[in-house]
């Protein structure tokens, strides 16, 4: 049998959102003023992976996601801090099954669009981002 | 426990009792399913006594968007299918949980088999739904360990109900989760958070929905589990309670043996305080040709045809050894400890020509060679003091990708050899090691597909043990075989270590005195040429 072969990323799309209940109360555990916008980080496949357990880890750079979710085109995961666009700038997105063995998708994480202060309340629900 | 209490009489673990048991399916209506789902309209309908709430797990996870899920992650079902067995009880309580899967398809009814199984020993069992978190999903696995502990909780409060028909019947004092896959990383995490007041911002009071938790939970079972697609903030989870592992050699899913990790983490030695004990045991099963999804009765094999053992077989392992984890553990019939800490003990209730490899450790051990120092030339362990010489052996320590993907986080010592009676020799100061306090030397070891090892044939040497002027030797062979590894589906070979247990009673009858003993060698004189991989020799029961 072959080796599983990792996605391929057609695009990554950075959307800024409202931050939902649960985002909120973990931005307060970490002692954060509330952000302006939650960033939905739209990873679209070429073609979705089978579904198993052990998946496909997605990386930027060096630094794992901890957690991503499925929509209709492919991943998504959310950010709180823009930081993190800045910290991981011209960054591969890569995966990973084992730890060891990483593939380069090609594809750089997209910056995160500015929000304004007067916007935030303007932003889009999260569940929107995806539909 | 006395001898006689574990040498009680050891009956199939793997065939149906005699306990009569009802099934019934509980659940949190009313959803509207959509016809894609409409596999799980049947939890639309639960016994009337057995109707749930719905939890709030958006701290943890979000719901796949691509599956048209009625409810959102903020009210989640509690759905499952429970076996109680007739009668007063109490009885004790196991709950099951699958792993990722497509949606599409209802996962939970693949553990009926083990939950009738267990039923009919007089057991509570139930499979739990946490299908709305399956899908092109990754790291959620904390959300599944906290619906697994809401199951938990919804037992609890059956038990606490007075018009209850479960009410008094469960024995909150003897539960056993059990998980598969991701489920199998899952209840790892369970038994984590058990003794937890909150996670992050989450507060597992109840007020907010959530725990309280703190079940008496007697062990943790994982078949085929992830390790670490969730990590909490704490670092990798190290499980407390008493663990069990079960992996198949052809699982062409969790292909790295990923549980190795966990159960490595789990009631390691303490380098600081190498005597203490946390009072738990471990203990692991690798079957050789068992795949990933047949543990599962409805997920179809994943495996080329002709990979993996027929389903039936892998169900019947599933049985025998999970029914003699649950018979040790919940039901008190201490004699299947035995199967444990040996599987061949279970060698009749097997399919025949079934490869297995087994590992125990018991919470009551000394460790003479733990290896954990560090990556310098082995050494004797303290509190046992004495040497350590490697004649024409080449022994280093180091850290080994021994199951595929990352290297383990313990070490492990490599000997290789290339002459026939070369050998490690430990030499110890009989006043430092007790060992007529213990019932059996364990010495955890397994060979390579390097080429010093012969491709499919059992590797082999000789232990040496000595005390003032008698020795005594014994094969490796005689003891237990170490497997040639299987080859795996895809990527490397996994060296998986078998513990080898040499009875002190057998010392003592080869004129051997536990408590003047001064020296073990592992002598390679059995084979020209070989590598084999040594985690630990300790004294054990």
């Amino acid at each position: 049998m072959q080796l599983p072969e990792p996605p391929k990323i057609a695009a990554v799309e950075v959307v800024p959102a409202q931050p939902t209940e649960a985002d909120r109360a973990a931005i307060a555990h970490m002692g954060a003023k509330e952000p302006r916008a939650v960033y939905v980080v739209k990873v679209r496949l070429k073609a979705k992976p089978p579904v198993t357990s052990m998946a496909w880890a997605l990386y930027v750079g060096d630094e794992r996601v901890p957690k991503y979710w499925e929509y209709a085109d492919g991943i998504y995961f959310t950010v709180f801090d823009p930081q993190f666009f800045v910290r991981h700038k011209g960054k591969q997105l890569r995966f990973s099954q084992n730890e060891t063995d990483f593939f380069d998708t090609g594809v750089e994480l997209a910056p995160a669009p500015s929000v304004a202060e007067g916007n935030a309340i303007r932003l889009p629900l999260q569940a929107d981002v995806l539909n | 426990m006395t001898v006689a209490e574990e040498s009680g009489e050891r009956k199939n673990p793997g065939l149906p009792g005699n306990e009569e048991f009802d099934t019934l399916i509980y659940g949190s209506p009313p959803l509207a399913y959509p016809a894609a789902l409409s596999q799980y309209a049947i939890y639309n309908t639960p016994d009337p006594a057995y109707v749930t709430g719905r939890i709030n797990v958006s701290a943890f996870a979000n719901l796949g968007a691509a599956t048209p899920w009625p409810f959102a992650n903020t009210n989640v079902p509690l759905n499952g299918h429970v076996c109680i067995p007739r009668g007063r009880g109490p009885f004790p309580l196991a709950v099951f949980a699958h792993g990722n899967h497509n949606p599409f398809e209802n996962s939970t009814p693949g553990y009926l088999y083990l939950c009738h199984l267990l039923a009919s020993h007089g057991i509570i069992a139930a499979t739990i739904d946490v299908n709305f978190l399956n899908g092109s999903n990754f790291g959620e696995n904390d959300a599944r360990a906290i619906v697994h502990l809401e199951h938990l909780k919804q037992f609890r409060s059956w038990n606490n109900t007075a018009a209850h028909p479960l009410h008094g019947k469960v024995d909150l004092n003897r539960i056993l989760i059990v998980g598969h896959s991701r489920g199998g990383e899952a209840v790892g995490h369970a038994s984590f958070f058990n003794r937890l007041a909150a996670i992050g911002p989450v507060v597992l009071d109840g007020s907010a929905g959530l725990g309280p938790y703190r079940f008496g939970l007697t062990a943790v079972a994982a078949i085929a589990p992830t390790d670490r697609q969730f990590v909490p903030p704490t670092g990798p989870t190290v499980v407390p309670d008493s663990y069990f592992i079960i992996h198949g050699s052809q699982d062409s899913d969790v292909f790295t043996f990923e549980g190795y990790h966990t159960y490595e983490r789990a009631h390691a030695v303490d380098v600081v305080n190498p005597t203490v004990s946390d009072g738990k045991f471990k203990a692991m099963l690798w079957v050789h040709k068992a795949n990933h999804n047949q543990f599962n009765s409805v997920w179809a094999p994943e495996s080329a045809p002709g990979l993996a053992m027929p389903r039936p077989s892998q169900e019947q392992i599933a049985r025998v050894h999970l029914g003699a984890l649950a018979s040790a553990v919940l039901l008190d019939r201490r004699q299947y400890f035995a199967v444990l800490r040996d599987h061949a003990v279970a060698s009749a209730w097997e399919p025949a020509g079934t490869d297995l490899v087994s590992q125990y450790q018991d919470p009551q051990r000394i460790f003479v060679q733990h290896n954990q120092e560090g990556l310098a030339p082995p050494v004797v362990s303290l509190p046992v003091q004495g040497t350590v010489a490697a004649d024409g052996v080449v022994a280093a320590r180091q850290l080994t990708a021994l199951v595929g993907g990352a290297a383990t986080t313990t070490i492990t010592l490599r000997l290789a050899w290339n002459s026939v009676g070369t050998r490690l020799l430990l030499q110890v100061e009989p006043a430092t090691l007790p060992a007529e306090r213990y019932k059996a030397m364990a010495l955890r070891v397994g060979q390579s597909t390097e080429a010093a090892n012969t491709a499919h044939r059992d590797q082999d040497f000789t232990l040496q043990v000595s005390s003032g002027s008698r020795t005594a030797a014994f094969p490796a062979s005689s003891l237990h075989r170490l497997l040639f590894p299987d080859t795996p589906p895809f990527g490397p070979a996994k060296i998986v270590m078998q513990t080898l247990q040499l009875p002190v009673a057998r010392l003592i009858e080869h004129g051997v005195d536990p408590s003047d003993l001064r020296s073990i060698a592992l002598v390679f004189d059995r084979r020209q040429t070989g590598v084999v991989y040594v985690g630990d020799l300790q004294f054990t029961h």
